[in-house]
């Protein structure tokens, strides 16, 4: 009879490694496994090298202009159009997402229809469209209804490229912003609502500190990501002739024909930016994940959201 | 304000669109009683439970909960609706376990207990926290306060279910299918914690399909089908000798 026993404690044994149920598994390297590292390599090299020794690029003009006052200043007006329409885009999508969960048909169904048309046009006609507005209203008068004070205004003169821009960028985020708000609510099940009813909770305190936490996992992360695309979506008004960051590289070289240095100037400030805004959003993104396998990072998440 | 834990209906009816849920219904509880009601799915069961605290409403016939007519005062020839105020006050004296626990998920297992005392009856919080603590360790989960209801099983989430619906002090409690979400080695726990509950005198209206604790602690049983109530009385003597041939015929196949 064989004498080497699994578990076995006495005689002489061979050192643990050997021992079949102890031995590595092992996955050989495949021919593809290299060769997609040789491919990756090979075009991130090319890439390199043309970037390098492609005078065309002139970096040192991208150096120059990278932190002119201009370029600065449009960054900035970036910054201020992405925070502007962005808050404005969530208060009137919040409007709109209640208005398009009312019961009442008609109200649901004006949300539905501005959702539908901002939605459905191209943000650039929209941004066009907002800064001609004049052809179509060339004088309005703000008043209150039913009495005779008003003043007129014109509407030439109140469109100016920077308020069609922050009127076009908000009325679409809006629409946007609407769907995901709604789609937070949508997330959250009956049983929640009567739960809240069953206790004789009214309906404010049940929104207040059942439902509206339950919502911020769906709304938090996507509104992050529009975030992003605003700020990026933010360079399309450089047409109405804003001196945002894209209008303010086109300026220039519109003088000096350094076209595509000034672009990768843009690019990079671009890049740079929403970088940094990947950050939060990732870590907000982990922190609101609704994974089961960690519901111990929910917790902390919504710690603190009740009373 | 009214709070006798009896439930009286009679004539209740209840239509979804065309289709017709409860064909006149009558029940009657008695403060301290059990009761069970069991019957097909689809019968009717879980929207007779839920009309006794309002998660439904009524069409027609009366329902008396706690000695005073229930979301509707009677006025000249009709039933007109309370406030929304009057019906959550109505509602906080009835507690209900949902057969999906519904805990709210952004809470701990303590703050969901505390949620009806703080948030409903403005309780101090520390009074409330004190309470909850106790109730939690009635059902059982001492110690288990600071977990999200992701982290505990199917059986403590019902557990921490039933100590949120205690924790309004109700007169009347209502379970609707409270065991079967749960895997088969957890229904055990829950059946325990609401068998000392009757144990204590609590009014008890439950939608069950746990036949052996129907016999074990119901008083009553009411067996429905289609929407009206087949047969009704004494629960080992219909479990045992069914007089109508639904009843048997319904009880031959879950027993």
């Amino acid at each position: 009879m064989s004498t080497t026993t699994i578990g076995s404690t006495t005689g002489r044994r061979p050192s643990s490694e050997l021992l079949p149920e102890n031995k590595k598994r092992i996955t050989p390297k495949r021919p593809r496994d290299y060769a997609c590292w040789a491919a990756a390599i090979a075009v991130v090299a090319g890439l390199l090298y043309t970037t390098v020794t492609n005078e065309n690029y002139q970096w040192p003009v991208v150096f120059s202009y990278f932190t002119t006052e201009s370029i600065l200043d449009g960054l900035a007006l970036t910054l201020v159009l992405t925070v502007v329409s962005m808050g404005l885009g969530v208060l009137l999508g919040l409007v709109l997402a209640v208005m398009r969960m009312s019961h009442q048909a008609p109200i649901s169904g004006l949300a539905r229809l501005y959702i539908t048309f901002f939605r459905g046009t191209p943000v650039l006609v929209q941004l066009i469209f907002w800064f001609n507005i004049a052809a179509l209203y060339p004088n309005v008068s703000i008043g209150i209804p039913f009495t005779d004070i008003s003043t007129p205004v014109d509407v030439n003169t109140l469109m100016t490229p920077l308020t069609a821009a922050i009127v076009g960028l908000t009325l679409n985020e809006a629409a946007y912003m609407a769907e995901i708000i709604r789609g937070g609510f949508a997330s959250v099940g009956r049983g929640q609502y009567e739960a809240a009813d069953s206790l004789g909770m009214s309906g404010f305190t049940r929104l207040r500190h059942v439902i509206i936490p339950q919502t911020m996992p769906a709304i938090i992360p996507a509104t992050g990501n529009q975030v992003i695309g605003m700020l990026k979506g933010t360079s399309l008004v450089s047409v109405l002739g804003v001196a945002e960051l894209l209008n303010s590289a086109q300026s220039i070289y519109a003088r000096t024909y350094q076209t595509i240095p000034l672009l990768i100037v843009a690019s990079l400030w671009y890049l740079i930016m929403t970088m940094a805004l990947s950050v939060p959003q990732s870590m907000i993104e982990r922190r609101f994940s609704r994974s089961t396998r960690r519901p111990a990072a929910v917790a902390t998440a919504t710690k603190e959201s009740l009373l | 304000m009214k709070a006798d834990g009896t439930i009286v209906a009679r004539k209740l009816h209840k239509s979804f669109g065309s289709h017709e849920v409860l064909r006149g219904i009558d029940l009657s509880v008695k403060a301290g009683e059990i009761s069970c009601i069991i019957g097909p799915s689809g019968s009717g069961k879980s929207t007779l439970l839920r009309c006794v605290n309002g998660l439904e409403t009524v069409d027609r016939g009366v329902l008396r909960v706690n000695g005073e007519d229930f979301g509707y005062v009677e006025k000249d020839n009709a039933y007109h609706a309370v406030s929304p105020q009057r019906l959550a006050e109505q509602r906080s004296r009835v507690g209900m376990v949902f057969q999906q626990f519904n805990l709210f998920p952004n809470m701990t297992a303590e703050n969901n207990v505390m949620s009806g005392p703080v948030l409903v009856k403005k309780i101090d919080r520390k009074l409330a926290r004190e309470r909850a603590q106790e109730l939690l360790a009635q059902v059982g989960l001492d110690g288990c306060g600071h977990k999200y209801p992701a982290q505990l099983s199917g059986g403590q989430q019902q557990r921490v279910a039933i100590a949120r619906a205690l924790a309004m002090d109700p007169s009347i409690m209502l379970f609707d299918e409270p065991t079967s979400a749960l895997d088969p080695e957890l229904v055990g726990e829950v059946l325990a914690v609401m068998r000392d509950l009757a144990h204590h005198g609590m009014t008890m209206l439950l939608v069950t399909h746990e036949m052996a604790f129907a016999r074990d602690v119901a008083d009553e049983v009411l067996f429905m089908d289609e929407g009206v109530a087949v047969e009704r009385g004494d629960a080992r003597e219909v479990l045992a000798n069914p007089r109508e041939k639904r009843t048997q015929e319904f009880l031959e196949r879950v027993l």
